[in-house]
């Protein structure tokens, strides 16, 4: 069956590349026979990729000692959801996650546009074998998934106890299928450039594209921040870890895009800088995956030993390369049909926005690759940590909180006097109001106050737009005031979809300030009948237990939780103990109200027979999750904004 | 008034990005050994920050702190002491010197910079529409979505050379 699955992915390395040379040359010649062989190449690279997929899990799923892969992330006493999820556990069968969703997208792509004759399509999907060439080169030659063990060994090494919770069973497919989609819009701009088209109906194709994989890659943020919060146990969510910045920073550029194509679709501007965020979008995709898989974040060293690191640092080099080459020799194509009528206008917070997008980028790009860099030039190791990403970041982030209120409530063209006192005074008002109930509450510090302002700036400016629209629709005038909100949404979906998402990135900002700022910590060793006090709660250790667990030994405190002398639920926080790394892992208690997390772990169990016991108290962290779900409501209906497409095109 | 312009929004920016070297986790430092520990990194593999981290050397750790702080030591002779035995790598954050200086600087250099060509950008985009001389030597102040720098009477003759372009592609 190995040999079955490496054929498989040589055959799709081949018809990657006739998929590449067949269309060019249909592009090349006007034929229509070689396009459609490319498309045909391009689906059959799917198909191929699917297949090499159904035969590693195969492997996986039966514990098939004699692929190394399956040797390496798998053991006998895996249960067999999480040896179904191993196939994303190591470099090589990720990879092929990605080559499957790649080609998928191709697939996709041909199959959404298949009514449409233009070869325009055909180079936009000519891009993408180009990158499916990449990948099942890759794998065939240099990070082959089938490989095979001269002596199997009796059991597997087992999965990373960290991969073994339910959340990377979706986690990565999800991330994945927000990173990797960038490759359509990347092959839209590309196509654009190659074929040299004017127009400016791709870019809103476009547009739908990056809002799907924007979302998907959005949830796939989120759901590794929780993952982290119920898995890593260390109190919090977002670390600034390599990991999660390598997917943070394509979604940052890939939000500025998403304001900018606004003034593209509007007013014909900013051509030049949008592929640019494109192709940006795009490359940080790939370098997100070159990041997580070469080696180069443990050390200069181990990237120098890896064995996909200089490949990928060669393909982000020759296609980042050839995008500006690109962006530079149809400069005229892509000069700007307006000009700017004045500073102080939605165009001009959008540029400003921008900037900050990509100053956000940047700083998190620089403090990731700074360890590495400074190693090389000083020879001293470093760490760049949270502490560094919460004095750089926060600040930027911030200011992009503040243009998120400014940036609707400003008129396209030029924001009058009149116009400006309108639409800021009452926010401006409502921030201050916030801030100054906020003070005696505990909020104290610039950034605090900053993002509380901001926050309630933002919602002032949201709910003031709503109020306009449903005043000037005057449709409904005995209707109920959320129909009329209902109706108003439905009216101009990506408008408001828009002002949802805003909203979701309001929550999203008080939820990590609450759980940041306001988070409490205790911890105590603790004997059966003790407890430990922090804030309104006493947590009480009512026991200590040991069991057997599929394949790991789980030592769980039960704690008895009373809130004001009430009691209000038991928790059970464990340390499992796998057999295959001996690593201990956290199983954290969570004691949820809408308010605020009682979060608790055990530390471990001690000589003395005591648990150290560690609680937090993370308040309004559920607007973190809640703000996230607002975000994805918001994208959805943003996406769902067909019937004005429809229209244009009927007219058009 | 005009030229004051830059300058203030210059001096706002600067502001602005000074506030960003105030600390937001120290915001409202919890306790004396969490304004510590939240500043480091645990010197085993996991790499998590020593305020957090559960493993058995983290808890070590916490546990150095918390006791050099009882015993009276002030945070630059923990720190200190720390980064003897561990190295560099166990600050959380590299110190803002010699070439670790510039990881501190360029984010904010960049962004500045990032606001300053906009700035230029958008100041010569809404000059040049002011004014936009035509072959009278009128000034035109708005052309919708026309070409600048050219007459209009240029504009309406490549417009029509390309609907007619167009339509001879849809006869062929």
């Amino acid at each position: 069956m190995s040999e079955l699955g490496r054929l498989a992915l040589f055959l799709g390395f081949a018809c990657s590349i006739f998929a590449v040379g067949s269309i060019a040359w249909g592009l090349r010649t006007g034929y229509s026979g070689p396009l459609r062989s490319g498309r045909r190449a391009v689906w059959t690279v799917c198909a191929l990729a699917l297949l090499a997929v159904i035969l590693l899990e195969r492997a996986l799923l039966a514990r098939d000692m004699s692929y190394r892969y399956v040797a390496e992330h798998t053991s006998k006493d895996l249960p067999l959801h999480y040896a179904f999820s191993s196939l994303w556990a190591g470099q090589e069968g990720s990879l092929l996650l990605w080559l499957l969703i790649l080609s998928a997208y191709g697939s996709a792509f041909l199959f959404a546009y298949r009514k449409r004759l233009d070869p325009f399509y055909d180079a936009v999907a000519m891009v993408i074998a180009t990158v499916m060439i990449f990948f099942t080169g890759l794998l065939t030659f240099v990070s082959s998934p089938f490989r095979i063990l001269a002596t199997p060994p009796p059991d597997g090494m087992g999965l990373n106890p960290l991969l073994q919770d339910p959340g990377m069973m979706i986690h990565p497919p999800i991330l994945y299928t927000g990173y990797v989609g960038f490759i359509v819009p990347f092959g839209f701009a590309m196509a654009v450039l190659l074929l040299n088209r004017s127009g400016t109906r791709w870019i809103e194709e476009v547009r739908r594209w990056t809002l799907f994989c924007w979302g998907f890659l959005g949830v796939g943020i989120l759901l590794g921040a929780r993952w982290a919060y119920v898995e890593l146990g260390w109190g919090g969510y977002w670390g600034w870890d390599p990991v999660e910045n390598a997917s943070l920073m394509p979604w940052l550029v890939g939000t500025g895009f998403l304001h900018s194509v606004m003034i593209e679709q509007r007013r014909g501007m900013l051509k030049t800088w949008n592929i640019a965020l494109i192709a940006l979008t795009f490359e940080l995709s790939i370098f997100g995956t070159f990041l997580t898989r070469s080696g180069v974040l443990t050390s200069v060293h181990s990237f120098a030993e890896s064995n996909i690191g200089p490949w990928f640092l060669s393909f982000i080099l020759i296609s980042g390369t050839a995008a500006t080459a690109l962006i530079l020799y149809r400069k005229a194509l892509l000069e700007s049909e307006n000009r700017m009528d004045a500073m102080i206008s939605r165009e001009g917070s959008f540029l400003f926005n921008n900037v900050l997008f990509v100053a956000l980028t940047f700083a998190t790009f620089l403090g990731t690759t700074f360890p590495v860099v400074s190693e090389a030039v000083t020879g001293t190791k470093i760490s760049v940590s949270a502490p560094f990403f919460n004095r750089v970041n926060v600040p930027i982030a911030l200011a992009l909180l503040l243009l998120t209120g400014a940036g609707p409530v400003l008129s396209w063209k030029r924001a009058t006097a009149s116009v400006l006192k309108r639409n800021f005074v009452l926010p401006t008002v409502m921030g201050i109001l916030a801030a100054g109930i906020a003070m005696p509450f505990g909020a104290e510090g610039v950034y605090p106050l900053v993002c509380i302002f901001g926050a309630a700036f933002v919602v002032t400016t949201i709910v003031m737009e709503f109020a306009r629209g449903i005043q000037a629709r005057k449709s409904s005038e005995t209707a109920a005031l959320p129909a009329q909100v209902v109706h108003l949404v439905k009216k101009n979906k990506r408008r408001y979809g828009g002002y949802i998402v805003h909203t979701g990135i309001v929550l999203l900002f008080v939820g990590v300030l609450g759980s940041s700022v306001f988070q409490k910590e205790a911890h105590a060793p603790l004997k059966t009948g003790e407890a430990l006090h922090i804030g309104p709660y006493t947590l009480t250790l009512r026991g200590v237990t040991e069991r057997q667990k599929e394949n790991a030994i789980l030592t769980t405190a039960i704690l008895g939780v009373e809130r004001g002398g009430k009691l209000v639920g038991t928790e059970h926080a464990s340390k499992a103990l796998y057999s295959k790394s001996q690593q201990p892992m956290t199983e954290v208690a969570l004691h949820w109200t809408p308010a605020e997390d009682l979060y608790m772990i055990l530390g471990g169990v001690n000589e003395d027979g005591s648990a150290s016991i560690q609680a937090y108290i993370n308040p309004l962290v559920s607007l973190v999750w809640g703000g996230g779900i607002v975000m994805v409501l918001g994208t959805l209906i943003a996406l769902s904004d067909r019937m004005r497409i429809r229209r244009e095109e009927k007219a058009g | 008034m005009p030229r004051l312009m830059p300058r203030r929004s210059a001096t706002l920016l600067a502001i602005v990005f000074l506030l960003g070297t105030a600390p937001f986790s120290e915001a409202k430092p919890r306790d004396p050994a969490h304004a510590i520990t939240s500043q480091l990194i645990c010197p085993c593999s996991c790499g998590e920050v020593l305020s957090g981290c559960t493993c058995e050397t983290g808890k070590t750790m916490q546990g150095y702190v918390e006791n050099a702080i009882k015993q009276g030591k002030g945070k630059d002779q923990i720190v200190g002491a720390l980064v003897a035995r561990y190295g560099e790598v166990i600050r959380g954050a590299p110190k803002p010197e010699g070439f670790n200086l510039l990881v501190w600087v360029l984010p904010f250099a960049a962004t500045l910079a990032g606001f300053a060509i906009a700035f230029l950008v958008l100041r010569r985009m809404v000059r040049r529409r002011a004014v936009i001389p035509t072959s009278q030597g009128a000034l035109v102040a708005d052309r919708g979505g026309l070409s600048p720098g050219r007459t209009l009477e240029d504009d309406l003759e490549a417009l029509r050379a390309r609907a007619e372009a167009e339509l001879r592609r849809m006869r062929e």
